[in-house]
C-alpha cells in the first residue's frame, strides 16, 4: 500500500480560532501524487541489489569509485565513461551516525533507527559513500556503537524488492566469525531477535541508590492508584518489564490501568532492559525521562517493541504532578 | 556592474501558525511594509523575485503565479527562486545581480513560507507532516527511503565534525549558553515568533533530546508562517530613495555563493562531511569582492538551524578557528546584548551575532528568512553605526548550499 487509510480524511471544513480571536476555516485536502517512477540509469545498481550484489560505477580516467552508481559519466573527467565496478561486501563507516528517535511521518514506527555514510570502494584514492541503514545485533541502536571508523559487514535483506532497504550494515564485530568473509549474507543468518544482555557487574556504590529507588517506585505505585491522568496513560497497557541495575533488579507489572513493582527480576516477563545506575529511573520519577536514558545510551533496550512503551511510562511522572502535587 | 543598496525592508509577525492569512495576505504584507518603509510605490518597482521554497507546504506548483496581482506586480517579470534553507539568500542574489546588470533600477526581494498548515491525521499534530515535506528534499532512490529528516541530516555534519574536532561543539553548556544568549535577543525582536519566551541554560540542558549528543529540543530551530521584502535599487535610485526616507543606504559590499556536492565522499569533487565548505567558501568569495576580512565585521546574521551548526558556520566563515569555536563564549567574542543596549555597537574583538533571534527564537519562514536576517541587519547596522555586516544562508541535505552577503552602511564607521 502506497498510501495509509489513514490519511483519508472526510472531505470538510472546519473552525479554527486565530490569534485575534476570530473564527477562521480550514478545508482537509492533500497533494498525494502518485509515481511509478523509473530507477532509469539506476536500475542497472538495483537489479545487483536484488541478485544479492553490491556494485559501483568507475572512471575509466581518474579511477574514482562511486557507490552507488549514481552516474554512469564521471563529472571529474568531462563526463568520461564509468564502467561496472562489484564491490566487496565489507566497509568502514565513514563518520559517526546518527539515530533517528522522532522520526518523519512515512517513518514513524520504524523508530529508533540508524543510519550513516560507509565507505565502501576503500582501495580507490577517490570515493564516494553509500548511505545506507546500520543495524546492531544488539539491542536498539545506541551511543556508541556506530562511530567513525568501526568496520561494517554488508547484510543483505532476504526479500528483496530493488530498494536501498534491501541491504543494510551490521559491525564486524558481531558477525560470527565463520560468517564475515561469506559473500552474500543475508538477515536470515544473523540473529536479531534475541540479543545478549549487557553485562553489569553489582556494584556497592549503587545499593543506597538502589534502595531509595525501590522506595519511591512503591510511592508512585501508589500515586498512580490515585492519579486519573496516570490510569488513562496505563489504560489497556499489559506489560511485565524485568529491570536490571548495577545496585539490584525489579519488575514494572503493568495492568489493569496500574503499575506495580517487585524486587527482582519476574520469570515472566515481556522483556528485560538494563542500566548500570539506578539514578537513571530516580531521575524519570522527578519528571525526567526514559526515552532520554536510552538517547543517551544509559538504558539498554533489546527491542522496538520495549523502546515503543517508553512514552506511556514517561507520561507517568507529569500525570502524577498535574493530579496530585 | 553597478553599484547595489537596500532601501527597504520589511516583515510580518512570525508565527508558529497563521489561521489569519493565507501566503497570499502574508507576502502582501511583506510587500507593503517593504514599500511603505522605502516610501516607493508598487510603479516604481521595476520587477520582482519571489523566494518560496516547497510547493508542498504552498500546496501549489507555481505559487508566485497566484501572488503576481494582489502585490502589484502585474506587467512586470517575476522571478521564482527555489533552493532549500538558502531559498532566501538565493532569491537575494538574484534580486541583486538583476539591478547589478543594469536590467532592473528598482527590485523587490519577497520570501516566505506557510508552514504548517500540513497536518498529520495519526498524531493529530503537524510536525510529523512538516518533517516529512521537508525530508522530500531528499532523492527518492537512495537517501529519503533510509528515512532522514533535516536534525539527522544537520547532525551528520556536526558529528562528522566532532570526529575530527573533538571538544569543541560537544560541551552542552557552551551551546545551552549560546542559546541563552539569542534568546534575550530574541525578546528584542518586535516581530520574533518566541519574543515573550524566556529560554535559560539550564533549560536546554534538561529539554528532551532529539538527537544525542548534539541536539536538544531547545537547540533546533523554528517553523514559522511568515514573509519578508527588501527593496534593491541601483545607485542613482538608491539615492533619491535615501533622501525621501531619511534612511542611510546599506551598500551590497559582497555576494558570494557555493554548493557542494550532493554526494558525500573521499577526495575529488565529494563533499567531505566533516566541514561545511558551502559556507567556507560562499564567505571568502564575499569577503573578496567587499575587500574586508571577517576582523571588518561586527555583525552577523547566520542562519541558524541547529546550534551546534551555528558554531561550526561561525569556525567556516572565519571568525573563530576551525576546532575552537567555543571560544565565542570562551573568549566573549559574542557580544552580550545587555552590555550593548538598543544602540551601541560592539566592542573591539566582540561581534554581534544575530540580533534578531535568529532562526532559533526569531522566525525561520524558509523561503525568507536570510531577508529576515537582512531586515535584522540592516535594523541594527543604523541604530549602532555598524559599518560591516555579514547575512548568512544554508541549505538543502547535509549543509550542502551556502551562501553570505556583505552589508555596509553608507556612512558608517
Amino acid at each position: 500500500m502506497v498510501l495509509k487509510p489513514e490519511f483519508n480524511l472526510p472531505k470538510e471544513t472546519s473552525e479554527v480560532t486565530g490569534k485575534d480571536g476570530k473564527q477562521y476555516l480550514q478545508f482537509n485536502t492533500s497533494m498525494a501524487t502518485l509515481y511509478k517512477q523509473t530507477y532509469g540509469e539506476h536500475s542497472r545498481f538495483f537489479f545487483a541489489l536484488k541478485e544479492a550484489r553490491l556494485i559501483g560505477s568507475k572512471c575509466t580516467k581518474c579511477g574514482q569509485v562511486m557507490v552507488p552508481a549514481a552516474t554512469w559519466k564521471c563529472p571529474m573527467c568531462g563526463f568520461a565513461e564509468m564502467k561496472e565496478v562489484t564491490l566487496p561486501h565489507r566497509g568502514i563507516l565513514a563518520q559517526t551516525a546518527p539515530i533517528t528517535i522522532f522520526p518523519s511521518q512515512s517513518f514513524i514506527g520504524q523508530a529508533p533507527f540508524c543510519r550513516g555514510y560507509v565507505d565502501v570502494a576503500t582501495d580507490a584514492k577517490v570515493a564516494s559513500f553509500l548511505p545506507s541503514r546500520l543495524k546492531t545485533t544488539t539491542g536498539i541502536p545506541r551511543p556508541g556503537v556506530f562511530v567513525k571508523g568501526i568496520e561494517l559487514k554488508l547484510v543483505f535483506a532476504d526479500e528483496r524488492v530493488g530498494s536501498i532497504l534491501d541491504i543494510f550494515w551490521v559491525p564486524m564485530s558481531e558477525i560470527p566469525a565463520k560468517l564475515r568473509k561469506k559473500e552474500p549474507l543475508f538477515e536470515r543468518e544473523l540473529d536479531f531477535e534475541s540479543p545478549k544482555l549487557p553485562k553489569i557487574k553489582a556494584n556497592k556504590e549503587f545499593k543506597p541508590a538502589y534502595t531509595s529507588l525501590m522506595q519511591l517506585l512503591k510511592e508512585m505505585s501508589a500515586n498512580v492508584a490515585r492519579s486519573k491522568r496516570s490510569q488513562q496513560n496505563l489504560a489497556g497497557k499489559k506489560y511485565r518489564v524485568g529491570v536490571k541495575t548495577g545496585g539490584g533488579d525489579f519488575t514494572f507489572i503493568i495492568e489493569k490501568n496500574k503499575m506495580g513493582v517487585v524486587a527482582g527480576v519476574a520469570k515472566k516477563t515481556d522483556f528485560i532492559i538494563v542500566a548500570e545506575d539506578p539514578n537513571v529511573f530516580i531521575k524519570w520519577i522527578n519528571d525526567g525521562s526514559l526515552t532520554d536514558a536510552v538517547v543517551e545510551g544509559n538504558l539498554w533496550l533489546p527491542s522496538r517493541e520495549a523502546f515503543i512503551i517508553l512514552p506511556t511510562l514517561d507520561r507517568l511522572p507529569r500525570s502524577i504532578r498535574r493530579d496530585l502535587h | 556592474m553597478r553599484r547595489v543598496g537596500i532601501v527597504g525592508a520589511g516583515i510580518t509577525d512570525c508565527r508558529s501558525r497563521w489561521v489569519e492569512a493565507t501566503y497570499w495576505d502574508l507576502f502582501q504584507q511583506a510587500t507593503k511594509a517593504t514599500l511603505e518603509d522605502a516610501k516607493v510605490s508598487t510603479e516604481e518597482v521595476d520587477s520582482v523575485v519571489y523566494g518560496i521554497y516547497n510547493d508542498i507546504f504552498e500546496h501549489q506548483a507555481i505559487p508566485e503565479s497566484s501572488l503576481t496581482g494582489i502585490i502589484g506586480m502585474h506587467h512586470k517579470p517575476g522571478v521564482r527562486v527555489t533552493s532549500g534553507g538558502a531559498t532566501g539568500f538565493y532569491a537575494m542574489r538574484a534580486a541583486i545581480m538583476e539591478v547589478a546588470s543594469g536590467y532592473s533600477d528598482v527590485v523587490l526581494c519577497v520570501g516566505g513560507e506557510k508552514a504548517t498548515d500540513c497536518f498529520d491525521p495519526i498524531s493529530q499534530t503537524q510536525t510529523p507532516m512538516v518533517i516529512d515535506t521537508i525530508a522530500k528534499s531528499w532523492d527518492p532512490f537512495f537517501e529519503y527511503p533510509l528515512g532522514a529528516t533535516a536534525s539527522d541530516s544537520y547532525m551528520q555534519v556536526c558529528m562528522a565534525y566532532n570526529d575530527n574536532h573533538p571538544n569543541d561543539i560537544n560541551d552542552p553548556v557552551v551551546r545551552a549558553k549560546i542559546i541563552e544568549m539569542l534568546c534575550r535577543q530574541g525578546n528584542r525582536n518586535p516581530f520574533g515568533q518566541r519574543r515573550d519566551e524566556t529560554v535559560t541554560a539550564e533549560q536546554v540542558l534538561e529539554s528532551r533530546w532529539i538527537i544525542a549528543p548534539f541536539l536538544r529540543l531547545l537547540e533546533v530551530c523554528m517553523y514559522t508562517e511568515g514573509a519578508g521584502g527588501l527593496l534593491f535599487a541601483s545607485e542613482e535610485k538608491a539615492k533619491e530613495i535615501s533622501k525621501r526616507t531619511g534612511s542611510p543606504i546599506i551598500w551590497v559590499k559582497g555576494v558570494g555563493a557555493a554548493n557542494e556536492s550532493y554526494n558525500p565522499g573521499r577526495g575529488g569533487s565529494y563533499k567531505p562531511l566533516h566541514r561545511i565548505e558551502s559556507d567556507r567558501i560562499a564567505a571568502e568569495r564575499a569577503y573578496k569582492m567587499a575587500g574586508v576580512t571577517p576582523k571588518d565585521i561586527k555583525l552577523v546574521e547566520l542562519h541558524d538551524a541547529f546550534i551546534a551548526q551555528f558554531m561550526v558556520t561561525m569556525g567556516e566563515m572565519g571568525f573563530v578557528p576551525i576546532g575552537k569555536t567555543r571560544s565565542l563564549i570562551d573568549d566573549h567574542i559574542m557580544a552580550d546584548i545587555r552590555e550593548l543596549g538598543d544602540n551601541d555597537a560592539p566592542k573591539k574583538g566582540q561581534l554581534l551575532i544575530n540580533p534578531s533571534g535568529g532562526l532559533i527564537f526569531g522566525g525561520h519562514f524558509v523561503g525568507g528568512s536570510n531577508m529576515f536576517s537582512t531586515w535584522s541587519a540592516r535594523r541594527e547596522m543604523i541604530a549602532r553605526n555598524i559599518r560591516y555586516s555579514l547575512v548568512h544562508g544554508t541549505g538543502a541535505i547535509n549543509a550542502v548550499f551556502g551562501g553570505a552577503v556583505v552589508l555596509e552602511l553608507e556612512g558608517g564607521v
